[in-house]
């Protein structure tokens, strides 16, 4: 055998035995699930939790990027949901010019615009700092065994920046402009937007910079 | 003797490269546990790249009938493919009530389903890459039109 087919045998064999030997790592890399963390600071990210308080305590938890439900709601093309906008009919707003009260909303001092104080329920529609507050009250249960318990209530709270009612009304007259209220969200910092709190169910919506909900 | 030493070295080099080829995306990976007293357990590795592969040998008008179907929602899954691999280790959708969960996550770059109750559990885990081929495929079937 000659030096260099000698020599290059052998090189042959310690190459080809440390790719047998790195195989096996390289697979198991590409495997393994990535060490680094998801979330950048400068994400937001939408939860949806909804925990019931019934005996088998059935949670339901969502996180979503804003980031990415800017780029899926686009590809979204079904019935009234059209490139990001949500078509709907004066039937649907029960004859409520919804961007005429809006406009003067927006126009408005900071204060409390709708006070309905009822039999079942209060009502409570106010703007202040900017944001668009929503409270609704149910004062007692019409169920008849929840009645009993007599403290319990239903109690909605929306709290939704007005630029992301701005945006959402921004389309057409008889659109929702969905993409641009979640664009108009994710400049916002960490903002607690829908609280239900109901004999049976929480519900939370909020926005924070965590790819995790609490 | 040297020419069967190189010939030996070159088939394992070959076996080598084709099973890093066949493995480089990853595997898809299907497991069935039923609970109950002689229940199936089903554990099922396939190499992610066979997929793409394996759609060549799919007859065309089944492919083309298959991606008809599928048109509508092909754009949202290539694009919730790709951005999806952007959140490596996230759960995106978690539901418990009692025994059961679903759970929704990515797990480094596959995206994993987990269905768990009293009667039996299934995991499948998908590599991303393999989703987005396959929706590729899928919609260039589609774009191609009718099968004459």
């Amino acid at each position: 055998m000659s030096r260099v087919s000698e020599h290059f045998s052998r090189s042959a064999v310690v190459g080809f035995a440390a790719a047998v030997l790195l195989t096996p790592i390289a697979i198991m890399a590409q495997a393994s699930p990535a060490s680094s963390t998801s979330s950048s600071t400068s994400e937001r990210w939408l939860h949806v939790r909804v925990t019931s308080t019934d005996s088998k305590n059935e949670t339901v938890r969502v996180n979503v990027p804003l980031e990415m439900a800017e780029k899926v709601l686009p590809a979204i093309n079904k019935d009234r949901l059209h490139n990001g906008k949500v078509k709907f009919d004066d039937h649907d707003m029960n004859g409520v010019d919804v961007k005429a009260l809006l406009d003067a909303v927006r126009s408005s001092k900071d204060g409390e615009y709708v006070t309905v104080q009822g039999a079942d329920s209060d009502v409570r529609v106010a703007k202040l700092n900017g944001y668009m507050y929503v409270h609704v009250t149910e004062k007692n249960s019409h169920d008849s065994e929840k009645h009993a318990k007599g403290s319990e209530k239903n109690r909605v709270e929306v709290k939704v920046p007005m630029k992301v009612v701005d945006a959402l009304f921004s389309a057409g007259k008889d659109e929702l402009d969905v993409l641009a209220a979640l664009r108009a969200l994710s400049t916002h910092g960490d903002t607690e937007l829908v609280s239900v709190k109901s004999d049976d169910n929480t519900v939370r919506v909020w926005l924070d910079s965590r790819n995790i909900s609490d | 003797m040297i020419i069967a030493a190189k010939l030996a070295l070159g088939l394992a080099s070959t076996m080598v490269f084709a099973t890093v080829y066949t493995f480089h995306e990853g595997v898809i990976r299907v497991d069935v546990d039923e609970h109950h007293y002689g229940g199936s357990h089903v554990h099922i590795w396939v190499p992610a790249a066979a997929v793409p592969m394996a759609m060549h040998f799919v007859p065309k008008e089944h492919l083309r009938d298959a991606s008809n179907h599928a048109a509508e929602f092909m754009p949202l899954v290539q694009i919730a493919a790709s951005e999806l691999r952007r959140y490596p280790n996230t759960t995106f959708v978690d539901v418990e009530d009692g025994k059961d969960q679903v759970r929704v996550r990515t797990v480094g770059s596959k995206l994993q389903i987990d269905v768990l109750n009293a009667e039996e559990d299934v995991h499948v885990a998908v590599p991303l890459s393999t989703i987005n081929d396959v929706a590729h495929q899928l919609a260039s079937e589609c774009a191609d039109g009718p099968a004459i």
